[in-house]
């Protein structure tokens, strides 16, 4: 990790016609070339918006966010090379196969020919699907869904990755593989990693540092052991999460 | 751009290669469609006009002028003619059960003595003409009813045909009635007994041609329904398209499809291609239907004109304007059934305008004025140009031009509601 700035989030506010408040609310952030960052909050703190928002799938209503240094608002179109973009949905059509899936998403950011027939096989192999990859995806596991799903987001090779929720669902041992995963492209790779989980003790390990939100504003931004190590009494980030929120994270 | 409309082309291929139930439903509603319609258009048609209507002749005046109306109906092969003497149906209420029961749409009694009624009014006419004396056709003559027994469900045009025969067979008989008559009287003024020769055929003879000379360009069930039911078709692919767009939509797989780079069009115009090619091969397979196995079935085969260009420059057309239309709905609507239920019934009510179901030129004026804006009908007129009338390429460019405006429009409108949607989100 380096300190060159790959994210920055100026009061950044959302409003979505006909709601009472702003989804976002005046949110800065800034993120650094091969973080791992954690956006944690209770449901309706504004997590998927700011994803939304940051993969170009949304407008924002006023602020401003650069994505490796170009302007989201006028460089939308070449952002979105740099952007890796995982949702929490399994975004796959199940009726084509890992392969052939992946080949489409490859094409769609521009890949084609040898080049990108090798990229996917080198990443089936590297995920362990080589065995089911010309199967339709309907018929795998919850995790190896997961795991395609994710190949998807990386095909194209970006700098930023944006997981939503990206353990959604998924056992201990394949939350567990696909952590592992995470943390390679993070450390060999150097991809900077965004993402939401509702796995508080997970993100606590795997994350550089954290923001908690809660109502579209951001309560706490930091190293996730600096954040628990500011008071005696709290021993986890789920002790500080409560405490901020006054909530578990998957109530409201 | 087309990187990305052939990426989007491959999975949409893949996607149908995969959904074989969809594509069988695909071709084979549409060929089932043109069949049925067909048959059951061209036994309708055969009933009418082959067979002819079915009528029911009571002749209680067994006398000259129910052997004329008999011959008559015969000779012009208008209706069916089943010969009552009275026997089975002796009275108006047993007749009009008949035609209640659906056997017959028109039933005709010919009353007891109507021969003789013109007899005698014709030679009283020619009495007091004779001897100069005033005649009062009013109180001298005897009227003679003929009850017309109709189906309420029968075509005013049938009952007029069957009328004005009826009144042409009376006036032959009596003009002879006349000038038998006349001959008669005029015997006692002339030197030599003679009789006046009536001419058994007609000095008038009438020949009816189509403005086309060529007996394939003849209207028939096939040369209608084919065209008809196959442009029905292409724009009801826009329901599963419409379905297809929202449901990728729907699911996760629109977030991923929005973070790619490209336009929204780019992004599907892969797809577009590939429901086009599909409503292509679906016209193709509708004229092979046509050439080919229809005339298996003892129907007319289908003549498609002589200029492959513009058969396939309008087919075409027909095409892209169903699937820009396709388009449009899956952009506006937000669920499967709303686009379904809209675009079906869109597509029903726009066929039904554009002279589908019904040829245009039956309509009312208005109904005719608001065809003009069907797509549908700016097809079929084409196919029509091409099929019935010589029509070249120059004949339907501007059907073409229409019909590629339109769906020109459909992109745009599609695009922009895109746009606003995202805007507003």
């Amino acid at each position: 990790m380096n300190n060159s700035l790959i994210i920055s989030i100026e009061n950044l506010c959302k409003h979505y016609r006909n709601a009472d408040k702003n989804a976002l609310d005046g949110l800065n952030l800034t993120i650094v070339e091969g973080e791992v960052f954690g956006v944690l909050g209770p449901n309706g703190a504004g997590k998927t918006t700011l994803f939304s928002i940051l993969s170009g799938i949304l407008p924002l209503t006023s602020g401003k966010v650069t994505i490796a240094g170009l302007d989201l608002k006028t460089d939308l179109e070449s952002i979105k090379y740099k952007l890796g973009v995982v949702p929490q949905e399994i975004a796959l059509y199940p009726s084509l196969s890992a392969e052939d899936n992946l080949l489409y998403i490859g094409r769609m950011y521009g890949m084609t020919g040898e080049e990108l027939k090798e990229k996917v096989d080198y990443r089936i192999r590297q995920f362990g699907l080589t065995e089911v990859k010309d199967k339709p995806v309907k018929t795998y596991s919850g995790g190896m869904k997961r795991r395609v799903n994710l190949l998807g987001g990386i095909l194209h090779q970006p700098e930023v990755l944006i997981l939503d929720e990206p353990t959604e669902g998924m056992d201990v041992q394949s939350r567990a593989v696909m952590m592992e995963m995470l943390r390679k492209l993070n450390k060999e790779e150097g991809m900077t990693i965004l993402y939401t989980s509702h796995y508080l003790e997970q993100a606590e390990i795997f994350c550089d540092r954290v923001a908690i939100l809660n109502h579209g504003k951001q309560l706490v931004v930091g190293d996730p052991k600096d954040l628990i190590d500011r008071n005696e009494d709290r021993s986890s980030l789920e002790e500080l999460f409560l405490e901020l929120t006054g909530t578990t994270i998957v109530g409201s | 751009m087309i990187k990305r409309s052939i990426a989007t082309f491959l999975k949409e291929f893949k996607l149908l290669k995969h959904d074989r139930i969809g594509v069988l439903v695909l071709f084979a509603m549409p060929v089932l469609l043109i069949l049925i319609m067909t048959l059951v258009q061209n036994e309708a048609y055969k009933s009418l006009n082959e067979a002819g209507i079915p009528v029911l002749f009571v002749d209680r005046d067994q006398d000259s002028l129910s052997v004329a109306i008999e011959k008559g109906f015969e000779s012009s092969q208008l209706c069916r003619l089943t010969m009552d003497d009275g026997t089975l149906f002796p009275t108006e209420a047993s007749v009009r059960e008949a035609v209640l029961s659906g056997e017959y749409l028109v039933a005709v009694t010919i009353p007891e003595g109507a021969t003789r009624a013109i007899r005698e009014n014709i030679g009283d006419i020619m009495d007091a003409f004779l001897e100069g004396e005033e005649f009062d056709p009013e109180t001298s003559m005897d009227i003679v009813h003929v009850p017309i027994i109709v189906d309420p469900i029968a075509r005013k045009s049938f009952v007029m045909a069957i009328t004005f025969g009826l009144r042409e067979f009376i006036g032959s008989v009596k003009t002879g009635v006349t000038f038998k008559l006349m001959g008669e009287r005029m015997q006692e003024y002339l030197p030599v007994q003679r009789e006046i020769q009536m001419p058994t055929v007609d000095f008038f003879e009438f020949e009816e041609k189509y403005a086309i000379d060529k007996e394939q360009y003849q209207p028939n069930a096939v040369q209608h329904n084919v065209p008809a039911w196959a442009i029905f078709a292409i724009f009801f692919i826009t329901v599963p398209l419409a379905a297809s767009i929202i449901l990728e939509r729907a699911e996760g797989l629109y977030i991923r499809m929005r973070a790619f780079p490209g336009s929204y069009l780019s992004k599907l115009s892969g797809k577009l291609v590939v429901y086009i090619i599909v409503a292509m091969i679906q016209f193709a397979m509708t004229l092979m239907i046509g050439k080919l196995l229809l005339p298996l079935m003892g129907l007319p085969e289908l003549y498609i004109g002589e200029s492959g260009l513009a058969l396939f420059t309008l087919a075409l057309s027909v095409s892209m304007a169903a699937i820009g239309y396709g388009l449009l709905l899956g952009t506006v609507f937000n669920t499967p059934p709303q686009s379904s239920i809209f675009g079906g019934v869109s597509i029903l009510i726009m066929s039904a305008l554009g002279g589908i179901w019904v040829p245009v030129n039956i309509m009312p004026a208005v109904m005719q004025d608001i065809a003009a804006f069907s797509p549908l009908n700016w097809g079929l007129s084409g196919f029509y140009d091409l099929f019935l009338k010589e029509g070249t390429f120059a004949t339907i460019l501007p059907n073409c031009i229409k019909l590629l405006t339109f769906f020109v429009v459909c992109l745009l409108v599609s695009v922009f509601v895109y746009q606003r949607k995202r805007k507003y989100q």
